[in-house]
């Protein structure tokens, strides 16, 4: 075993992959000066940013850890709530407040700390409970959250101008760190914990602790995207930022797009956004049973979502090229 | 004799009013292969649980090198140099041999040297599974499977290895070949090793000295060969011969 064998490791973060990314990124960046969005348009690319940010967090717990959180929300929330107050509480620059929120929220995610005894469903069915009772207490706590009514924050043009890139960075960033979380032995050790967590105890691995400071960053992650959220919509309120369907969204999001890959949430929250739009315009009263419809449908069928589809069909296209170059051999 | 590397002291373990384990003592020292043989439910795994830090024992006390790490859990033991592995193997499925085997070697006494990947290759080398290191383990055949358990194991460097089991369950060649890669576990990688194992013919030759539990006691130690000849291992074993002519 002392004998060195030659060993290549695999590059952290591929070039082609990088300059693509960056590519997108800048595209993106561009979009608003070169395309002349809408105001319908820019809100729903700003939105779709947030979102992407807030389901690749989600899929830190749910697809790497295998911690299927049905109570995102109330990181969503605490962070829109907090940063909601740091604004109005005085002349606070913007990502300021986000930031306070998003650490915040991370602390707070930190609360579903005894749940770690469970795992598999019964953790998820714990989740849905804790997000329950966080949104009654913040909605009952009228001080903070003007209850029912909740609070409004004041309406900044130049700002909401502002957040669409804001979003963007926000989301490439978390993109870029699940890429680097996905190849490092940070990412390996998630796996390993989803796979198996006594096994993964048994080889060193500190399974509490990972999975504490995986909520703490899903938590913050989620919790920024709440404060842009905040700022974006200048007017907050607990049952929609605390809401059950929230939470459902961020589940929804990376399912659709792909469990536990690094594409997927950003597929998923780009197609739930859309999707979101144009059936709630059409069929409002059916709208949650169709997503209902459509999760059933992708986990008995593409597992993987539509990474899965894209990969899947990626093979094929692979194999309908190889068999046209060896076309000339006899058979 | 020199100080035991892992000693074990008056260890039970009770579930209610089931006694698991009953006052065991044992020790190891440096170097040693111990046996640990027994009916099913005699309490072997329950004592690997417990020394491996996967259960806290309900009186009784571990010691390595001296210092207790009873109720430590198993991840910090792993530091400390106490390793197990299982009876049911427990490979990541998501993770490539090389990769199971990588998260092994982030940990224990040889993390800070050179990156955890290159080291989990060379285990891989050492326990035969170099040409597997890209597939999933759920390709291996159960012998394959055993020797990655092996190889995850390793990859922290222990001082005391617990196999629970590596051997039973695969063809008698396979068999032989892993009762191989155990002794060269010992001979080169100096580990110290407690194996439960129910083939008997690789027991008996690979332990120096054998242990046997029967309803949470210990009912027996000594060399394999004193142990077989123990009339109350036999008893343990086959029962009583009421109604033959007993001498």
């Amino acid at each position: 075993m002392s004998e060195a064998t030659p060993v290549k490791l695999p590059a952290l973060v591929p070039l082609p992959v990088a300059a693509a990314f960056a590519g997108g990124v800048v595209l993106l960046a561009a979009a608003p000066w070169l395309l002349d969005l809408s105001p319908y348009s820019h809100n729903l690319v700003t939105l779709a940013f947030m979102l992407i940010a807030g389901s690749v967090a989600w899929n830190w717990m749910g697809g790497f850890l295998g911690q299927v959180s049905f109570g995102h929300a109330a990181m969503f929330g605490v962070g829109g709530f907090v940063s909601a107050r740091v604004l109005l509480s005085g002349p606070v620059p913007a990502p300021l407040a986000w930031l306070t929120g998003g650490l915040l929220a991370g602390i707070f995610a930190l609360g579903a700390h005894p749940a770690l005894r469970l795992r598999g469903p019964y953790f998820s069915i714990a989740t849905i409970g804790m997000g329950e009772a966080v949104r009654l207490i913040f909605t009952y706590w009228e001080d903070f959250t003007g209850g029912s009514s909740g609070l409004s924050l004041p309406i900044d043009v130049d700002m909401k101008r502002q957040l669409y890139w804001w979003g963007l960075g926000l989301a490439a960033l978390v993109v870029a760190a699940t890429w680097v979380m996905r190849r490092s032995t940070f990412g390996l050790q998630l796996l390993a914990i989803k796979a198996d967590v006594d096994a993964a105890g048994d080889v060193g691995v500190s399974a509490t602790f990972y999975q504490d400071l995986v909520f703490v960053l899903s938590g913050a992650v989620v919790g920024v995207s709440g404060g842009l959220y905040a700022s974006y919509f200048s007017f907050i309120e607990p049952n929609d930022m605390f809401g059950f369907d929230r939470s459902i969204a961020f589940v929804l999001m990376t399912v659709i797009g792909g469990v536990g890959t690094i594409l997927g949430p950003v597929l998923g929250a780009v197609v739930f956004v859309l999707l979101r739009q144009y059936l709630l315009a059409s069929y409002p009263q059916l709208y949650l049973g169709l997503y209902g419809g459509l999760l059933i449908f992708i986990i008995l069928f593409e597992p993987l979502g539509l990474t899965g589809l894209l990969r899947r069909l990626g093979g094929q296209v692979r194999r309908r090229l190889v068999p046209a170059r060896a076309a000339g051999e006899p058979p | 004799m020199t100080a035991p590397l892992l000693s074990v002291r008056a260890l039970c373990k009770s579930y209610g009013g089931l006694r698991a384990l009953d006052a065991v003592d044992l020790h190891l020292a440096t170097g040693e292969i111990l046996g640990v043989i027994g009916p099913n439910g005699a309490g072997k795994t329950t004592l690997f649980s417990i020394i491996a830090g996967s259960m806290a024992p309900s009186s009784g006390q571990v010691l390595l090198d001296g210092s207790a790490v009873g109720g430590v859990p198993a991840h910090r033991l792993v530091r400390a140099g106490i390793v197990r592995t299982h009876q049911i193997v427990r490979p990541f499925a998501n993770l490539t041999v090389v990769e199971n085997v990588t998260v092994a070697a982030l940990h224990g006494k040889n993390r800070a040297h050179g990156p955890a990947r290159v080291r989990a290759a060379q285990v891989l080398e050492f326990v035969g599974l170099a040409d597997r290191a890209e597939q999933l383990p759920g390709l291996l055949t159960l012998a394959g499977r055993k020797r990655l358990e092996l190889a995850r194991a390793l990859a922290t460097v222990p001082r005391v290895l617990l196999l629970d089991e590596v051997i039973a369950g695969v063809n008698p060649t396979e068999a032989v070949a892993l009762a191989a890669l155990v002794r060269r576990i010992r001979d080169q990688l100096k580990t110290s090793i407690i194996m439960i194992e129910h083939v008997m013919p690789a027991v008996m030759s690979l332990s120096d000295r054998v242990l046997v539990l029967d309803h949470g006691k210990k009912i027996a130690e000594g060399t394999p060969a004193e142990v077989v000849a123990d009339p109350g291992v036999i008893e343990a074993y086959l029962g009583t011969a009421s109604g033959a002519a007993a001498p």
